[in-house]
């Protein structure tokens, strides 16, 4: 139990330390939102009293003070630009992301999995080689060199998907592809090495001398290397996050991440801090659940 | 340890793609320097508004022409030199730091093992991609603040192998030997412990470079780059001219995912040859 509070403060602190950081990180960064809110020919009277409306020209201290109480009832203020509520705009952007991510971390996992284990079953055979040459092409292509390849051929050359805009399957079809290849690379080589490792250990070979079958067999030995996989799999969260950003730049996709993007651009501090703190939270909240799976799969994670 | 150790299929690949990348910086550097311009002048490519855009094989340019006119041949070989002397650099700082905090973790007193496992929590269950950009958001685009991200972000990975190794090694009989001689702490990292984790750190130097290149092609992507020659900004224009100029993006996604490749393949037979058992 303890272990589980700890476990609890550690979050708490970095979703704290992360919007702490955030908050004074773009306030110093250069470049004044409202001055470009109001074009250059805005008179110095114009540029204070917006600011004043947006309570930018308090102290550090007590815009701080505002923004942790205002976070409390959970308000996340009004963008600088076109003054919307951040919270709603948060809402509406939240759904393609999600879509996105959870998709893509599923069929990777899915992939990756399957074709990690006949990999790892037929060891050093031409099937063996051949896909861990092709994870091996994948892994080297990131994201933003492999998006707009992707477009090129399947939008341009052929014409069978969309190139922009969000809504149908159709439109979500490439972006998807881009996000899956690196990640279902990863988790494939991973699952191949610890089913290597786990398929010759003893106790394989003991359930094998009890006469069970193939199958039987094989689902033992996923269930011990779930836990490894899951954990490469909560450390790529990063890379889903940083991808899907990226892949929304590409293909225009109303989610987070280019909302995040356009954000940063403005300077629209409400935006980009209310996107920081929701995705630590969501990765925070991941990272539990992986670690709470892994210890019901793997009691020796315990100690 | 087998004497059947060779090198791999892979290695020997990896290998030769990459000389032939470092032969490529390798001449920009002199062409750069000497042959187009001087020591203290250095040339960059020029711009001409009159060949935007040129497909490769015209006007006398072999990859053709950026959004700006400019040789893409030479933008290209400015971006890799860029390129690899940023994450070699950075490599090398970030694994040196890792080095000595995860033998430091070992060794040191408690309150420093705590603040020590305190931070490298802290970076690692942060979106790494998150801290680079909110230090980017606060630098501007400077080289400084890139690889002040790339190292703060980089250190806990080295750092963590590096104290497993340094645990490892210090349980060692000639480590216990070195010290019933009497050698004191500072010549012992040096001259034991040091050579004893080198090769697992090598290893992971390798491949840390490339992470180094994809992560800050993708800060260069999202316009939080440290120099207009960055793979990933030159990219993300190549991208809004997707339709006319197909070619440069090509151009640029194959070359970079090329070194990578390279990196990633030696990295990897490294690793198989420097231990047998995996793989």
């Amino acid at each position: 139990m303890s272990r589980f509070i700890e476990k609890i403060l550690y979050a708490v602190l970095t979703i704290f330390v992360a919007l702490t950081t955030i908050f004074f990180v773009i306030r110093m960064s250069p470049g004044d939102p409202v001055e470009t809110v109001l074009g250059q020919k805005a008179t110095q009277e114009e540029i204070m009293k917006l600011k004043s409306q947006l309570g930018l020209d308090l102290p550090m201290s007590a815009q701080y003070k505002a923004y942790l109480i205002g976070l409390t009832k959970g308000d996340m203020g009004k963008t600088i630009f076109g003054n919307k509520d951040v919270k709603e705009l948060l809402k509406e952007r939240m759904k393609p992301t999600i879509t996105l991510a959870s998709i893509s971390v599923t069929l990777a996992a899915i992939v990756g999995i399957f074709l990690g284990i006949l990999a790892g079953y037929k060891k050093n055979k031409s099937f063996d080689k051949f896909s861990r040459l092709i994870s091996l092409f994948a892994l080297s292509f990131p994201i933003f060199s492999l998006a707009p390849l992707m477009v090129l051929l399947f939008s341009i050359k052929f014409n069978w998907f969309p190139v922009s805009e969000w809504g149908t399957l159709k439109h979500m079809f490439l972006p998807i592809v881009t996000l899956v290849i690196p990640l279902s690379a990863v988790v494939m080589r991973v699952t191949r090495n610890k089913y290597l490792e786990e398929v010759h250990s003893q106790w394989v070979m003991v359930t094998r001398s009890k006469g069970l079958n193939e199958v039987a067999i094989l689902l033992r030995v996923l269930k011990v290397c779930l836990p490894t996989i899951l954990n490469v799999v909560s450390i790529q969260l990063s890379v889903v996050i940083a991808g899907t950003m990226i892949t929304e730049t590409i293909f225009d996709i109303p989610g987070m991440g280019s909302l995040l993007f356009d954000g940063i651009q403005n300077r629209d501090y409400p935006i980009v801090q209310a996107v920081i703190v929701y995705s630590t939270l969501t990765y925070m909240v991941i990272y539990f659940v992986i670690d709470f799976v892994n210890e019901k799969l793997d009691p020796r994670t315990q100690s | 340890m087998s004497l059947q150790r060779k090198f791999t299929k892979e290695m020997k690949l990896g290998l030769g793609v990459l000389s032939l990348y470092i032969v490529w910086a390798l001449s920009w550097f002199v062409y750069k320097y000497t042959i187009k311009g001087t020591f203290l002048k250095p040339y960059t490519p020029e711009l001409d508004m009159k060949q935007e855009l040129a497909m490769p094989m015209t006007k006398g340019l072999v990859l053709g022409a950026d959004l700006l006119g400019r040789s893409l041949l030479e933008v290209l070989s400015a971006g890799l030199t860029y390129s690899l002397t940023l994450s070699m650099l950075v490599t090398i700082i970030t694994a040196s730091i890792g080095i000595l905090m995860g033998y430091m973790a070992v060794k040191a007193p408690s309150w420093f093992k705590l603040g020590f496992d305190l931070a490298i929590n802290l970076v690692f269950i942060f979106p790494s991609i998150l801290i680079a950009i909110m230090i980017m958001a606060v630098t501007g685009q400077s080289m400084k603040g890139l690889i002040f991200a790339m190292i703060i972000t980089g250190w806990p990975g080295y750092a963590k192998i590096a104290r497993g190794e340094a645990k490892r090694v210090l349980s060692l009989t000639y480590v216990e030997g070195a010290r019933a001689i009497g050698i004191g702490e500072v010549r012992m990292f040096f001259t034991i412990i040091i050579p004893a984790i080198l090769p697992v750190m090598i290893v992971n130097m390798v491949l840390g470079i490339s992470g180094v290149i994809i992560s800050e092609a993708s800060l260069g992507f999202l316009g939080l780059g440290g120099s207009p020659y960055s793979w990933g900004a030159m990219l993300s224009a190549a991208k809004t001219v997707l339709l006319e100029a197909p070619h440069i993006a090509m151009i640029l996604s194959v070359t970079m995912a090329g070194l990578i490749i390279g990196l990633n393949l030696f990295g990897d037979g490294l690793r198989d040859y420097l231990d047998p058992n995996k793989g």
